[in-house]
């Protein structure tokens, strides 16, 4: 599933929190530049511009001045950036040095699983979890630490239709092919 | 003549007294490193703030690091590490390296936080400003900001905390990597606060220390390396190179020293039993220290050794002036009535010290009169009894006829002196440069690279200026905080007029009880907030009783009782403020400080138009002025003492004339060495002061001998000799100094070194010429 960046893709994303009584759910595109930079436009519910360079991501929304911090303060962003520029870049050594790696399912339909080694990284995110088809990836799941999971769907999940109140069940059958609606 | 067993029986009972009164002095004195008791009295306002400031100031405690040479987030974990492992060191009061965790915040102290941020001076707590707040924590939640804020959601959703901690950040943080603080050039940087004072270097030594051990412990360090700077460290880079240099040369000129007088008497015995005077002197000077102070000064011991050095020449004149076949006893007898005379004259000049009213130069007065008498004392009484019987007469020493025929010979006009005067003064008056110097740290300057390496991490870690602060002043603290909160605005002014790059004022961390009253009076109650809220979160997912912690704090806060300085003092963060305020007998002062002064014409008006509330304190100038008061006292005792040594002359010779022949010399000479250093555009110190008071003492003694009717020609070679070997060796101790590469050593090498050649020129010129011609008449 290697990439030459720059690739680009619509994304949903759906977050489940416990601060949340129903999730929240997000609708974007999401472009990668290569190792370590990544951006991620949000276009609803609200609009939102991020960008992934140089270890910093600066985030801007609506009129206001953008704001910059670093990504070891947010260490899920920066395990996930990992993980995703090494699938992307087809980087196998550098994502078995950050990740414990278990793989099941068919070509047609398969299923990754990272844990992060890195002990801060670990205290904060659990699991990345990879699904996909082919050469293609379709779900990013990051699990954190206190329970919260959030799911990232592109390419051809990107538009997929969701009730306004989605369960964790109902997105991991998106997730792994089986049509749940 | 004395049996020898009887002899080194004596000189054992001495070396064991010696030892004896070694173990106490040392046991019983404390060395102190603190430069302020060498400092005068402070007397006006800003001196006695300077003083304060040198120790306990904010900005002289401050040491800044900086971590290099590995990847950033090696660096990044090392400077976690590194501020982590000094958290817990009491030689820090704070470590801050950017890196900010709410949760290491005390729970107890989170309702203060409505108080302290100026949120609720704009803003109201209504179902309006919440909407928006909640809104954007939506955004937050989804954001990859969000696990860094969702422990502090439900407690704090208008996000205070954060608010709080970014106001209570340096005024101009450098930039943040990794979590932590990066200079433009990648390296990791840290501001450690030190408990010590500042230009104490025993304290700072301590400190900087504990700052390498724990680095050096810190797992996986690799190759990076850790950087220091600040006023402590270079204080014990100073201190360290002085005492490294002056050992050095204190080495060389010891062995040469030895080498000289081997030379001059041929005898190892004669060296050994010829240095119990001084050793004895210095000795009994260090015990009465102790027992009168109980602690010395450093720079006391340093300048009282040096001043020792005129005791040296009591037992040289004694192995010079004995005649062959003459008892050491009767001999020292012949002398002592000029030693006596010499010993008095200096103890009573150097009273004039005891007078001064600093703490240092009183100790420095007590240990070289003790030295003195001690030295002078022992010479006369001990070390005739301890002297070998038989010895070489230095009148028969192979070369000294000569040199005495050749000083005969030399013209001595007399008009020469006057021609000289005149001339001096002349140079003194048109010499290049200022007289006085009067910056303290031109004594012990900092090397350039190391200073130039300093303001670069100073501008990167926008840490404060050390030479500028903004001192303000009210009766009580509620007054001084108030004050501090109205300044606000208007130095925020200066900043975008470009005056200055950045201030901290107390009232950043704290403000006044009236306004934390105003913001408490400002938040809705329980049942109107929770209205408010549910309105706010209505069309949001959020969970709904999500935010009863926050409605908690705010209920706690509406009846918190405001926070005083001490109490916020107490707090985790109260460091910072204790540092800024002043507590005085006639009220508060609060010194501020500031970044980046361009303009300080525009700071000075902002000042005056506070009628006196606040004033802005020029460290450079305060010390400057401080040198100066310090300067006059001292040059108002040499004064006194010359007088004093003058009367001692006059009263010890029985004759103002030929008083006149010992005091014109000396005067003379000293009055050279100023026009030599002049001409060659050096600035005096206090310590050339020193320098010079040596220089005359050892002068006195020229000009005394040479003045010295004498018999016949042999006790004219023996004076010569003794003359000789005294010059040589203060020129082989003091010429070495005045090569070193450190100002202070150097101001003191070359006024001695100069001074010796002068005041011995001057003797043979002025004091010996007419006993000369008086003898062969």
């Amino acid at each position: 599933m290697k990439r030459t960046p720059p690739a680009r893709t619509a994304f949903t994303e759906v977050r489940f929190s416990g601060l949340l009584e129903r999730p929240l759910i997000l609708h974007g595109e999401l472009e990668y530049d290569g190792p370590g930079k990544l951006s991620r436009t949000v276009t609803a519910p609200y609009r939102e511009r991020m960008k992934i360079e140089g270890g910093e991501a600066s985030v801007q929304r609506g009129d206001r001045p953008s704001r910059t911090f670093s990504l070891s303060q947010a260490p899920e962003l920066e395990g996930f950036l990992r993980g995703f520029a090494a699938l992307l870049g087809g980087d196998a050594e550098a994502l078995q040095r950050d990740f414990d790696l278990a793989a099941r399912g068919s070509m047609s339909a398969w299923h990754l699983k990272l844990t992060p080694r890195d002990a801060r990284l670990a205290r904060r995110v659990t699991a990345l979890e990879v699904d996909g088809a082919g050469t293609s990836a379709r779900c990013f799941h990051t699990r954190e630490a206190d329970g919260d999971v959030n799911v990232l769907l592109v390419e051809s999940l990107a538009d997929a239709k969701l009730p306004t109140r989605p369960t964790p069940p109902m997105i991991d059958a998106l997730c792994r092919g089986i049509d749940a609606r | 003549m004395r049996a020898a067993p009887r002899r080194w029986l004596l000189v054992l009972v001495w070396l064991l007294a010696l030892a004896a009164l070694g173990i106490v002095a040392i046991r019983t004195l404390r060395i102190s490193t603190d430069l302020r008791s060498f400092m005068p009295p402070p007397e006006t306002p800003d001196q006695k703030l300077l003083m304060d400031q040198i120790g306990e100031g904010p900005g002289s405690r401050l040491l800044l690091l900086a971590i290099e040479g590995a990847p950033p987030e090696r660096l990044a974990a090392l400077s976690r590490g590194l501020a982590d492992a000094l958290r817990g060191d009491a030689h820090f009061e704070q470590v801050v390296n950017g890196a900010f965790d709410p949760a290491a915040l005390d729970p107890a102290w989170l309702p203060y936080r409505y108080l302290l941020s100026p949120t609720l001076d704009h803003d109201a707590f209504d179902a309006a400003f919440l909407s928006d707040q909640l809104q954007q924590r939506i955004e937050d939640l989804a954001s990859p900001a969000a696990t860094l804020l969702k422990p502090l959601l439900p407690r704090d959703p208008t996000l205070e905390t954060l608010a709080l901690a970014e106001r209570w950040s340096p005024p101009k943080p450098p930039a943040m990597r990794d979590g932590v603080w990066f200079s433009s050039r990648g390296a990791a940087l840290l501001l450690a606060e030190t408990r010590g004072a500042g230009f104490d270097p025993a304290a700072q030594g301590e400190a900087i220390d504990a700052l390498q051990g724990a680095f050096d412990r810190l797992p996986d360090r690799g190759n990076a390396r850790l950087t220091i700077s600040g006023p402590g460290y270079f204080s014990v880079l100073i201190s360290a190179r002085t005492r490294g240099e002056a050992d050095r040369i204190g080495a060389v000129s010891t062995v040469g020293f030895i080498l000289l007088l081997l030379f001059a008497y041929r005898s190892p015995a004669l060296l050994l039993l010829a240095a119990l005077p001084i050793a004895s002197g210095a000795l009994a000077g260090v015990a009465v220290l102790a027992w009168i102070f109980g602690a010395a000064h450093g720079i006391t011991l340093a300048f009282g050794f040096t001043l020792l050095g005129v005791a040296q020449e009591y037992p040289i004149r004694l192995l010079s002036h004995r005649r062959a076949g003459e008892d050491a006893l009767a001999s020292v007898r012949a002398l002592w009535p000029l030693l006596a005379t010499a010993i008095a004259s200096a103890a009573i000049a150097y009273l004039a010290f005891f007078a001064s009213g600093v703490e240092g130069l009183k100790q420095l007065a007590v240990f070289t009169i003790t030295g003195l008498l001690v030295a002078g004392f022992s010479t006369r009484y001990l070390l005739p009894r301890v002297l070998p019987a038989r010895f070489q007469d230095a009148a028969g020493t192979r070369g000294i006829a000569t040199a005495l025929a050749f000083v005969e010979r030399v013209p001595r006009p007399a008009w020469l002196p006057w021609v000289l005067t005149a001339g001096a003064l002349i140079v003194l008056w048109r010499a290049p440069g200022p007289m006085w110097e009067n910056d303290l740290a031109a004594l012990t300057p900092v090397p350039e690279d190391l200073l130039l390496r300093d303001a670069k991490l100073r501008g990167e870690l926008g840490a404060p200026d050390v030479r500028y602060l903004l001192v303000l002043q009210a009766p009580d603290a509620e007054q001084l905080l108030a004050f501090s909160e109205s300044i606000e605005p208007r130095l925020a002014a200066l900043i975008d007029q470009g005056a200055l790059d950045a201030f901290e004022l107390p009232s950043r961390y704290l403000p006044s009880i009236a306004t934390q009253r105003a913001r408490q009076a400002r938040l809705p109650d329980r049942a109107t907030l929770e209205q408010a809220l549910a309105e706010a979160s209505r069309d949001l997912p959020f969970r709904g009783d999500l935010f009863t912690p926050f409605l908690d704090d705010v209920e706690t806060a509406k009846t918190l009782k405001p926070l005083s300085p001490e109490e916020f003092s107490r707090s985790p963060l109260g460091a910072r403020l204790a540092s800024m305020l002043v507590r005085r007998d006639d009220g508060w002062l609060a010194l501020a400080t500031l970044s980046g002064v361009h303009d300080a014409g525009a700071l000075a008006a902002f000042a005056a138009s506070t009628h006196g509330q606040a004033r802005v304190l020029d460290l450079k100038a305060a010390s400057e002025s401080l040198v100066v008061a310090y300067r006059e006292r001292i040059l108002r005792a040499l004064g006194i003492a010359l007088a004093l040594l003058a009367l001692t002359v006059v009263v010890a010779l029985r004759s103002v004339r030929r008083a006149w022949h010992v005091i014109a010399p000396m005067s003379l000479a000293t009055l050279l060495v100023l026009v030599v250093e002049r001409a060659f555009g050096l600035s005096l110190s206090l310590f050339h002061l020193v320098a010079l008071t040596l220089a005359a003492g050892l002068g006195l003694h020229y000009a005394l001998f040479f003045e010295r009717p004498v018999a016949d020609v042999a006790e004219a070679r023996r004076t010569l000799h003794a003359t000789l070997v005294c010059i040589a060796s203060a020129l082989l101790v003091f010429g070495m100094q005045a090569w070193s590469s450190l100002p202070v050593l150097r101001a003191i090498g070359l006024t001695v070194a100069l001074g010796v050649g002068f005041h011995f020129c001057l003797s043979i010129l002025m004091a010996r010429g007419r006993n000369a011609a008086e003898d062969r008449s």
